[in-house]
């Protein structure tokens, strides 16, 4: 059964790119990620904003960035977090994960873990993510088991890596994680400036869903995999008919529609989440969205626009 | 008898809404299963969730019995609630 968002007084889930700098340049990232920084929400503005998460009983949170584990205050928002009963999913590269850390996410009983790692080869995943270190991301993954944390792994297809889905998917069950996701690549941000160098093509697609579904037989009720078959332009003809039930919080503070789309339906340093829910809800229903979203599905190109902020 | 680990509970106007965060699975609920599942997260036993509803509505115990054991069975099979550990 599918929720109305209109019957919910607040998301059931935030997505929080708590920072846009990165160790890595990925050339892929839909974030463009670097060493480019964006301003940020202050100290004061972030607990005002973790209370209302608190207050609300938003259940779940996942902290993605940028890079997560370089923000200044990643581990006492965490904690403070998961001592108030949020669920906590973190998205990172992994390289900022020792044993140390490894041992904190279990302590703090993290949702999971969430790392990128781009194939078997150490060279493809490297490519991808330019500065990226294959043995150390593999290294995080190692130690996060070793502390009981569900430790998921993301793969994100391009046309010299796709190959590696199936070897990949072994190597992660042998590891011993939880789950492994992956799904078409997304033509926003830096990949849909590097898409003729990185898109995969419609024949290695073809095959790489078939490895998919193989793969899922093979380890079913062993270990998750998960694949989104859709494409981009498919979520949003979706999210128009059923818009999540969750927020997705920029840097700053501000609050996007949905990743693919460049709309900002409000400002948590200035509005309370509450506010900004209200206005998350009418702004599936402003006509200027849904116009612009069916041009988008006509012409995938202006995904391209997708980091060029509009104010609903 | 308490809600898994990483299943989260809120009560909404229509009753509540049951988020199974790891399996990113949502399921609904109405005004009286709401009241069920707070009284578990409060960790009420299955006999003191039916004195508790008993002492508040107007209803026949043997029916509500049935109804609650009916609720926290359905609540069992879908990995929402799970038996406290006995170690």
């Amino acid at each position: 059964m599918r929720i109305k968002i209109d019957n919910l007084k607040a998301p059931l889930f935030l997505a929080w790119q708590i920072n846009s700098e990165c160790n890595l340049e990925c050339l892929h990232c839909c974030e463009e990620a670097g060493d480019i920084i964006v301003e940020k929400m202050k100290e004061e503005e972030i607990y005002n904003f973790l209370q209302q998460i608190i207050e609300l009983r938003i259940p779940y949170v996942a902290i993605s960035g940028g890079e997560p584990l370089i923000h200044p205050n990643f581990k006492e928002i965490c904690e403070y977090l998961s001592k108030n009963g949020v669920n906590l999913k973190v998205e990172t590269n992994g390289e900022y994960i020792d044993e140390e850390t490894a041992k904190w996410f279990s302590d703090l009983k993290f949702r999971s873990v969430q790392l990128s790692l781009d194939g078997v080869e150490p060279s493809s995943h490297e490519k991808l993510r330019k500065y990226g270190n294959w043995h150390k991301t593999v290294s995080a993954c190692e130690f996060l088991i070793k502390y009981k944390v569900n430790t998921e792994i993301v793969f994100v297809p391009t046309r010299f890596n796709i190959h590696q889905i199936g070897d990949l998917i072994d190597f992660a069950y042998k590891l011993g994680v939880y789950g492994v996701y992956t799904g078409k690549l997304m033509r926003i941000g830096r990949a849909a400036i590097n898409w003729e160098i990185i898109s995969p093509t419609e024949e290695q697609y073809k095959e790489f869903f078939k490895v998919l579904e193989e793969k899922m037989k093979q380890y079913d009720k062993k270990m998750k995999i998960f694949y989104y078959p859709f494409d981009v332009i498919e979520e949003l003809k979706y999210r128009l008919r059923y818009p999540a039930a969750s927020l997705l919080i920029l840097p700053d503070g501000r609050v996007k529609l949905i990743g693919p789309l460049p709309f900002i339906c409000g400002d948590l340093k200035k509005e309370t989440i509450t506010s900004v829910w209200e206005k998350y809800k009418k702004g599936w229903k402003n006509k200027r969205v849904i116009e612009f979203t069916k041009k988008v599905i006509n012409d995938p190109k202006l995904l391209s626009l997708s980091n060029k902020w509009i104010e609903l | 008898m308490k809600l898994k680990d990483f299943v989260k509970f809120r009560k909404e106007k229509f009753g509540g809404v049951i988020f199974d965060t790891l399996r990113e699975k949502v399921f609904i609920t109405n005004e009286t299963g709401s009241e069920v599942l707070e009284l578990i997260e409060k960790n009420y036993s299955v006999e003191k969730i039916i004195d508790y509803m008993e002492e508040n509505y107007d209803v026949e115990k043997e029916e509500l019995k049935e109804e609650i054991e009916k609720f926290i069975l359905i609540l069992k099979e879908n990995s929402i609630i799970e038996d406290e550990d006995k170690n």
